[in-house]
């Protein structure tokens, strides 16, 4: 959250203060499926935007062409001032300046929990060993498992391998962290930790896109919540706006079939 | 209260099992009289192998199917290099148990001593009881002498792998360990092909071949060395075809294929068969390797083929996630395979890997027919047209006895490769 506190802007794409991130008219087709079209968002520093919509609306596709998981077809998006393009050293330096959250954790099941946190930052950021691994435990513990380091994540509840997920997308130090439905593969009992987690980064200033079915999290963390239908935004607003005075029908039917 | 499940008697259990249907029970008695008579004829022919067997013909030609022609007077070279590998082997099979130690992932940290000795007797118990069985057939010192030393070599190269194995080491250090860890084997290949390299004994320098060419190399040591180079020169070429055949670059991804679908497509015997008499076509003869080389390039180059074809099976039971998750760490492409995706591939491919070793071993034998060396199985068959043996169909005791080396060096090879995965399923689910 950031430090001013948000109100509807006078056009809702706009971020807070300079942006981040920006999406200028991408699209991006499966075939000749049109999974995007014409995407316009710009990301505000410390901004947490959070992203619904039933699915196949297209809100992972979005974050995952952010940091080129899927490459985008026309279009341009910038993060940090870097254009993403064909030049993989482009590509790499985004990579690094973004953290991302799986659905499915996508934990390295080979490697214990430390070795899964240490492991970017002593092979592409070069930290020698020790420093890796104090910062590594530094992370365990602001996501509260210190004592899980030396287990595998198969030995570890869905909960912990989620916060073990995050506590290793921090590791890189990035100054973005995508979320792709981080708790829809928990058991209900579960998400509260793991969206706890979360609220603790936003809380500290972390920018955040959070593609999420959690409604309570998006009413009250978010600054700015995107309504997404058929790979186009439908809506943009405030969690205020949005959910008690959405503008457009399609909103409307959507939060009368899930709330 | 508690209530007890009556424990069915054994007739129920049987009518339950057995004599379930009719068509059970006509089953039961049909495959239950043939599986006793196959039982009955087995007991007999082991049973009159003992009693009846003539093994005077092993033992005579122990020396010939064990080294082929190896000069008796320079066997203390294969007597110091066995001794060497063993050190070499319990140094790797210490560092390894002291890393585990180390990580606290071992395995046999806080098992008792008897724990202890039958899990040693589990994997080393055949090995050694094989190795007695042939030790009893010698009638001279030195396999005893051979054996004996190599055992202790084998003792003191575990204790000081584990004392170096639970250490922190610098970098330097361990990368210097490694050297010499792979220099081994390449220095004991050396000395015993090398004539320039000096006998340990004075009395061994008495007559002239101080060294035995790899071209010579026969028996049962022939089936053992070219396994293990086939094994170890294998593996990296079917891991790099495997890449080769999920690589981008269409050119590098056709070499491979047509490469791999190629050698799978040709018997393994017909391939050394070309080895054998093709190579003349392409190399002049007085460049040719000698046929023990091109037995050892075919065995490489037919398995690679196999073994590619595991790797890429292994390679495609990794989730698509864990290469994301690398690639959204900022992980190069490179190191996304070598650190992420690979090691969990070659762990789910080790049973279907171990298997293509233990039929490469098996596979040596074809040598003594297509290319005329004097193997394990072509020594065997040979020595029963010995004038002393010709003539009395002594040939089921030489299988019996080729058939058992075989099935003893598979089988340890079958269970270590099951301890291995065991090992390595460490915190998977």
């Amino acid at each position: 959250m950031s430090d001013t506190s948000p109100s509807v802007f006078a056009d809702a794409t706009e971020g807070v203060g300079d942006s981040i991130i920006e999406l200028d008219h991408v699209d991006k087709f499966f075939g000749s499926f049109q999974a995007l079209s014409d995407i316009n968002l710009r990301i505000g520093r410390q901004e947490v935007v959070v992203v619904i919509g039933p699915s196949g609306s297209g809100k992972s596709t979005m974050i995952r062409c952010i940091n080129r998981l899927e490459e985008h077809d026309n279009g341009r998006i910038v993060v940090d001032g870097i254009e993403l393009s064909a030049d993989v050293k482009n590509i790499q330096e985004i990579r690094r300046e973004t953290g991302m959250v799986f659905q499915q954790f996508n934990l390295f099941p080979h490697l214990t929990v430390l070795d899964n946190i240490t492991l970017a930052p002593k092979q592409v950021r070069r930290m020698p060993k020790k420093e890796a691994e104090e910062w590594g435990m530094d992370l365990l513990t602001q996501v509260k498992i210190p004592e899980q380091a030396k287990k595998y994540p198969g030995q570890l509840s869905g909960g912990q391998q989620q916060r073990v997920a995050i506590a290793r997308s921090l590791a890189m130090k990035p100054k973005v962290m995508l979320f792709d439905e981080p708790t829809s593969a928990l058991d209900p009992e579960m998400i509260g930790e793991v969206l706890d987690t979360m609220k603790d980064l936003a809380k500290g200033g972390m920018t955040m896109i959070v593609v999420t079915h959690e409604m309570g999290f998006a009413r009250e963390v978010a600054d700015r919540v995107v309504f997404m239908a058929d790979g186009q935004i439908v809506e943009v607003g405030t969690p205020q706006h949005f959910f008690e005075s959405p503008d457009e029908d399609r909103t409307k039917l959507f939060l009368s079939q899930i709330l | 209260m508690t209530t007890t499940v009556a424990k069915p008697s054994r007739v129920t259990w049987v009518r339950r099992n057995l004599f379930r249907t009719p068509l059970d029970g006509i089953l039961t008695i049909v495959f239950g009289s043939l599986g006793l008579y196959v039982i009955f004829r087995g007991v007999l022919f082991v049973a009159s192998g003992f009693v009846n067997g003539r093994w005077q013909i092993i033992d005579d030609n122990l020396k010939l199917l064990m080294v082929g022609l190896w000069p008796v007077q320079n066997l203390i070279r294969i007597g110091v290099s066995v001794a060497v590998l063993a050190l070499w082997a319990g140094v790797i099979g210490g560092v390894i148990a002291g890393r585990q130690k180390r990580r606290g992932t071992s395995s046999i940290e806080g098992l008792t001593a008897m724990q202890r000795a039958s899990d040693l007797t589990r994997r080393f118990g055949l090995v050694t009881a094989t190795l007695l069985l042939l030790l009893s057939l010698t009638d001279t010192a030195g396999p005893w002498i051979m054996v004996l030393s190599a055992f202790v070599a084998g003792v003191i190269g575990r204790v000081i792998g584990g004392w170096i194995g639970v250490r922190f080491l610098p970098i330097w250090v361990s990368r210097l360990f490694t050297v010499v860890m792979v220099a081994v084997p390449i220095g004991v290949f050396l000395y015993l092909t090398s004539p320039w390299l000096p006998d340990p004994l004075p009395a061994a320098r008495s007559s002239e071949p101080s060294a035995w060419p790899l071209a010579e190399w026969e028996g049962f040591m022939f089936n053992l060395t070219s396994a293990a180079a086939g094994i170890v020169l294998s593996f990296p070429i079917g891991l790099l075809l495997a890449l080769g055949r999920r690589s981008k670059l269409r050119l590098l991804q056709g070499i491979s294929i047509v490469y791999i679908e190629f050698v799978r497509g040709a018997p393994l015997y017909v391939l050394l068969l070309m080895a054998n008499v093709s190579l003349e076509f392409f190399v002049p003869e007085a460049l040719a390797p000698s046929r023990v080389v091109r037995a050892i390039v075919t065995f490489t180059l037919f398995t690679a083929a196999y073994i590619a074809e595991i790797v890429r099976g292994g390679l495609q039971s990794v989730p698509v996630g864990q290469e994301e998750a690398g690639k959204a760490l900022g992980l190069t492409p490179t190191k996304q395979m070598r650190l992420i995706v690979l090691p969990q591939a070659l762990r789910n491919v080790i049973p279907a890997q171990i298997g293509q070793f233990i039929s490469l071993f098996k596979d040596t034998t074809l040598a003594g027919l297509a290319l005329g060396i004097l193997d394990l199985l072509a020594g065997a068959t040979a020595i029963t047209q010995q004038p002393d043996f010709r003539g009395q169909g002594l040939i089921i005791e030489a299988l019996v006895f080729v058939g058992f080396l075989f099935w003893v060096g598979s089988f340890t090879m079958s269970r270590e490769s099951q301890r291995l995965e065991k090992k390595l399923g460490v915190g998977t689910r």
